[in-house]
């Protein structure tokens, strides 16, 4: 079986990610935090959800807050919103790897859509309990607290979701249930790094699709010869163009393509 | 299933599986509404603000030298993710510089506490006045010498073992105005079950009986 490189290059990037995420255990030089907040090397770094539900509960923000959330918008902004999921969550790579198992391939997809209502809800139910709901309950804290911290009972909602991901759905936690992600999609709407497509080198061999994690955003390119995929949901993750034979997938960072009607889409 | 059948059913599945996630979260949240009395790093602000502001990041527990600070399980309710010391445990040392408080990104700790001595986590309360060695009349003390505010925020007064009629009893004294509640009295106990613990600033408002 033929390596997919950006694959290989993601999981490298995943773990390291994780490793720097435990790196506090022996030296808070080059890291200290969570991804909810942290600092590298001195520079502030904050969760944008995280922060969105402080300021909802308090009106206020602390500066601190303020410049981490910034540089993490404008990074994952230049980027694309779900490089964050694909490249850095360590519960995406928990369920990438729940998803390599063979039967989850047959289970039934829920709609994109949901992860925007999780979303609304995270907000709404912040308000209702006086407390930030998602930072509460979230997978990714409890992943990556118990990194540093040790597990606990906390591990139950990460076999939550795996068990979700085995036996309801596919990928349904990433694909429709993440607040998180569902802020980084519509993040994920701006930004120059896109997928671009090349109809003319296309075999339609469909690899592509069954690869991606959210095939429905890459359907509309392969059935439209749209020269980018403009979804906010695509992560970036670089497996379709890993695995496609003839190149006709490609990372592309023009601020414009030679179609600008696709560009108005 | 027709194609349009599984087209018609997808959202459905969706919606259901959202309901079915704000539930789940709802629930949690109203099962972990009822916490007890958590003692907060340096600086905490008011615990219905704390749970507000707290990022549950972790970093002040990143911070803390002595790894006093802990991060709450799904076991604590509400205060999951959130930090907290169990002083027989690991108390607070009350280190000159604050780290926790500096590491604290979104003013749950208080920045304006820049004077460990005027950190108010609690305060130290003998609650076991019968089990207390130095009040049975023997020379314990253990919590007054180990006090960081020594002569300040625990003293000795010493009277008459009437019990006796010829010794005194040293008995330790907590003065709540000057007590930080760091929790290091609790820890050095000799007793198995402390006599001297930290608890809140104020005796609860409400009812203990309700609900």
């Amino acid at each position: 079986m033929k390596v997919n490189r950006w694959t290989v290059a993601r999981r490298c990037v995943q773990l390291a990610v994780v490793a720097l995420l435990a790196s506090p255990l022996w030296s808070r030089e080059v890291f200290e935090g969570t991804l909810a907040s942290a600092s590298l090397l001195g520079l502030k770094l904050s969760d944008p959800l995280a922060t969105l539900q402080v300021l909802l509960l308090t009106g206020t923000l602390s500066l601190s807050l303020l410049i981490g959330s910034a540089t993490v918008l404008i990074f994952y902004g230049l980027l694309g919103g779900r490089v964050f999921c694909g490249w850095v969550c360590p519960v995406h790579l928990l369920t990438d790897l729940t998803d390599l198992l063979p039967w989850t391939k047959r289970l039934r997809c829920w709609p994109l859509s949901g992860k925007t209502a999780a979303l609304v809800a995270a907000l709404l139910l912040s308000l209702l309990f006086g407390v930030p709901a998602f930072e509460t309950v979230s997978p990714i804290g409890i992943a990556v607290r118990s990194l540093t911290f040790g597990g606990g009972l906390g591990a139950l909602v990460l076999l939550l979701v795996v068990l979700t991901e085995l036996l309801l759905a596919r990928r349904a936690w990433c694909r429709s249930l993440c607040p998180l992600g569902g802020l980084y999609a519509l993040l994920g709407r701006v930004g120059p790094l896109r997928v671009a497509y090349d109809g003319g080198r296309c075999i339609h061999c469909g690899r592509c699709s069954a690869t991606c994690f959210v095939p429905e955003v890459l359907e509309p390119s392969l059935q439209s010869g749209a020269a980018r995929v403009t979804a906010g949901d695509c992560s970036r993750c670089g497996a379709c163009i890993g695995v496609c034979p003839t190149a006709a997938l490609t990372f592309n960072c023009a601020r414009k393509t030679n179609k600008p009607k696709e560009v108005e889409r | 299933m027709t194609e349009r059948d599984e087209k018609m059913a997808a959202p459905v599945a969706g919606a259901r599986a959202a309901l079915v996630g704000t539930a789940v979260t709802a629930t949690l949240l109203a099962a972990g509404s009822g916490y007890g009395w958590k003692l907060r790093p340096p600086g905490a602000v008011a615990e219905e603000v704390f749970l507000q502001k707290c990022l549950r990041c972790g970093r002040c527990a990143h911070a803390c030298p002595y790894a006093a600070v802990q991060m709450g399980d799904l076991a604590d309710g509400l205060a999951i993710g959130t930090p907290l010391i169990v002083p027989r445990q690991t108390p607070c040392y009350l280190c000159p510089d604050l780290p926790c408080v500096k590491a604290c990104p979104s003013g749950a700790l208080d920045p304006q506490l820049t004077d460990a001595q005027k950190t108010r986590m609690g305060t130290a309360v003998i609650v076991e006045r019968e089990e207390c060695l130095s009040l049975k009349g023997l020379r314990c003390e253990a919590c007054y010498r180990a006090c960081p505010l020594l002569d300040k925020a625990i003293s000795i007064e010493n009277y008459l073992n009437v019990r006796t009629g010829r010794h005194a009893i040293f008995e330790p004294v907590v003065h709540k105005q000057h007590c930080t509640g760091c929790g290091i009295c609790e820890q050095v106990c000799v007793l198995e079950r402390p006599a001297i613990v930290v608890g809140p600033l104020q005796p609860p408002t409400e009812s203990l009986y309700e609900g």
